[in-house]
């Protein structure tokens, strides 16, 4: 267990600068997400950590030691690869003393270690198989035994879900989150998939164009994004977006929509002008009284527990609104919407966010 | 739709027939010719209707006290050996050197090493005859210069197979390579990242990884090395003009004396069939055995 340091670390693929600068400290035994779309950079970090990419500039620290000119194995991390990277002549017993055969490890050792990763991932009855036996889902619980004999420093996964399917991904996530628990020690994420940053995640880097977003818990991801590519990026339905022209004095600002109607909220900007303005579908009300604006109904999507209400309002953008699950709105309605103003964020013409009260 | 059984075997069959003609013509015909030739004591060619005399096995009961038999089975075995295992290293040393190289670096030096391999063996004849020519050979010159006595490396029993042995892996080993390579592009990077996270050391990675992963290929390579070098002919043919034939004989080199210089066509014949065995037995038994031990990995 230990803590991971990147100090202004930077990466170039030949004239192609893939990350720029980062600085990020992962505490020990915190389970970090990095989430970002592909081409962020994601992966490419994490594999700098591992030692799979050098780094160009900048340092990285595990547990307090400089680590970025050591070989991958002496980093004291493991990997859990998207594809398993099983080595698929190998028993399962073989694949993971495979490792710990390399740095001498005596035979009695292993054989506790391996006995042990068995006990916790539920798979004594598979070690003398080949991957070539087991399904995806075991390959996958293969894989991260692999990384527990080790009792490394640190875990690192690249998207270990996204070749399980649907159903398997859940509950992988949830085993994954369980042994967090269970065995505490730091562990670095990498997926695209917000849902298993939010679930998973202490805290969750974004990670956008080389560079990062924001870094915070998920609920402080969520509820105050740094900017709007992280507002649009987590949470689905994604957010909506609405044109208005923001005019402020002091605390109290006023959003005119594109249709006309305006919206007050308590915000601090730092100019009046052109800003977009953000809300989240479960703020959008369905209402029968007045609301702040009205639209009509394209879309309805009866989830069960809630009810998607795709709205397009009179200048014709498009808005998402979350109803119960007993609602009666049906496609060509009029509805009125309420905003809840204060989740409203607004967003300058550089990205940057400000969020209401 | 309902579709005329009967009517669709008969296209079958006629589609196939054209094959079934040829192959049966070319192949199964002369294969059966040649068994029933193995028994007889006939003469190739023959001149006017002539009466075939049979011999039953006295064409296969004479090999074993055959001078010229023996020392062109000896030969070839002791080819083999030169040639099969130590041309597969040499391929799969080769193989593993170009897949470290990337984009057209490797594209050209995958080329210049596959070049000999599309020579035509006349080609590969002048070749080292200029190389390695008792008179005028460049490497005499080298010998020369370095004063080390001049060799007839063709002309010396000595020398002739092991020489022999050495041009034709340089020839072949192009295509071997070719096949390592693929079997190398076919293991994925990951595997070997995940070795190096697991602090493995080059030789482990190479013992524990690479090799056993590439082993069924190694195993085809074998096989394919091992069916081609049983059926030595052409280079030995060519080096030998002008040295020692008799004493440079193969397989095939004795079938071809038997046959188009003895006009014997029943006794080459036999040594055909002999060899066609040895061939049959050996790669199946090679290839069982390869598929065995990759089992007990």
């Amino acid at each position: 267990m230990a803590e991971i340091a990147l100090q202004n670390v930077s990466k170039s693929f030949g004239a192609v600068e893939v990350i720029k600068d980062i600085s990020l400290k992962v505490e020990q035994g915190e389970f970090v997400v990095f989430l970002g779309p592909s081409g962020s950079g994601k992966s490419t970090l994490l594999r700098m950590i591992a030692g799979l990419e050098s780094i160009d500039r900048g340092k990285l620290l595990i547990g307090g030691r400089e680590c970025q000119d050591l070989a991958p194995g002496q980093r004291d991390v493991a990997m859990v690869f998207q594809n398993y990277a099983l080595y698929p002549h190998m028993t399962v017993r073989e694949n993971m003393a495979f490792g710990l055969r390399n740095v001498g490890m005596n035979e009695k050792d292993i054989a506790e270690r391996v006995a042990d990763a068995g006990r916790i991932l539920e798979m004594d009855a598979l070690l003398d198989r080949r991957p070539s036996q087991l399904s995806g889902g075991q390959r996958q619980r293969v894989a991260i035994g692999r990384a527990i004999v080790k009792e490394p420093a640190a875990f690192l996964f690249d998207e270990p879900l996204s070749n399980l399917d649907a159903a398997l991904r859940v509950r992988t996530r949830v085993e994954l989150a369980q042994l967090h628990q269970r065995i505490a020690a730091t562990m670095i994420y990498v997926t695209h998939d917000q849902t298993e940053a939010m679930t998973l995640a202490d805290r969750i880097v974004i990670l956008n164009d080389c560079r990062i977003e924001q870094i915070g818990t998920p609920m402080e991801v969520y509820t105050y994004p740094a900017s709007r590519f992280v507002a649009g990026f987590v949470g689905s339905p994604g957010m909506n977006f609405l044109k208005a022209e923001v005019t402020t004095s002091g605390k109290e600002a006023v959003a005119t929509l594109g249709d006309g109607s305006r919206v007050e909220m308590t915000v601090t900007i730092p100019d009046s002008g052109a800003y977009e303005l953000g809300i989240r579908p479960e703020a959008v009300h369905v209402t029968a009284e007045e609301g702040d604006t009205t639209g009509e109904a394209t879309v309805v999507e009866h989830l069960g527990d809630r009810t998607l209400v795709y709205a397009r309002l009179g200048d014709g953008t498009e808005v998402i609104a979350l109803d119960g699950g007993r609602s009666q709105v049906a496609p060509g309605d009029t509805v009125a919407l309420r905003f809840d103003t204060s989740q409203l964020h607004l967003f300058d013409s550089a990205g940057h966010a400000y969020h209401a009260d | 739709m309902i579709r005329n059984a009967r009517k669709d075997t008969l296209i079958a069959y006629v589609l196939i027939a054209p094959f079934v003609a040829i192959y049966g013509l070319i192949f199964v015909y002369p294969t059966i010719d040649m068994f029933i030739l193995s028994f007889q004591d006939a003469p190739l060619i023959t001149f006017g209707p002539q009466t075939p005399e049979w011999t039953g096995l006295d064409n296969y009961t004479r090999l074993p006290d055959d001078r010229r038999f023996g020392t062109a089975f000896w030969n070839t075995a002791y080819f083999v050996l030169l040639t099969v295992v130590p041309g597969t290293l040499v391929a799969l040393a080769i193989a593993m050197g170009i897949t470290r190289l990337s984009g057209r670096l490797q594209a050209l030096v995958l080329a210049l090493f596959f070049l000999p391999y599309i020579l035509p063996v006349s080609v590969v004849y002048r070749i080292w005859d200029w190389t390695l020519n008792f008179q005028f050979g460049i490497a005499m010159h080298l010998f020369d210069v370095l004063g080390i006595d001049r060799v007839p490396i063709f002309k010396t029993s000595t020398w002739f197979m092991p020489a022999v042995a050495f041009v034709t892996i340089w020839w072949t080993c192009g295509f071997s390579i070719l096949l390592f390579l693929a079997g190398l592009r076919a293991i994925p990077t990951e595997i070997y990242e995940a070795a190096e996270l697991d602090n493995a050391g080059r030789w482990t990675v190479f013992r524990k990884l690479t090799w056993p992963l590439l082993w069924p290929i190694t195993a085809l390579v074998l096989t394919i090395q091992l069916i081609l070098q049983l059926k030595i002919f052409d280079q030995v043919y060519l080096f030998s003009i002008g040295g020692r034939p008799n004493d440079n004989l193969v397989m095939v080199y004795y079938i071809y004396q038997r046959a188009f210089q003895n006009d014997d066509g029943g006794r080459a014949a036999a040594i055909a069939v002999v060899l066609f065995l040895i061939v049959i037995v050996v790669s199946v038994l090679n290839f069982q055995l390869l598929r065995l031990a990759e089992r007990k990995t």
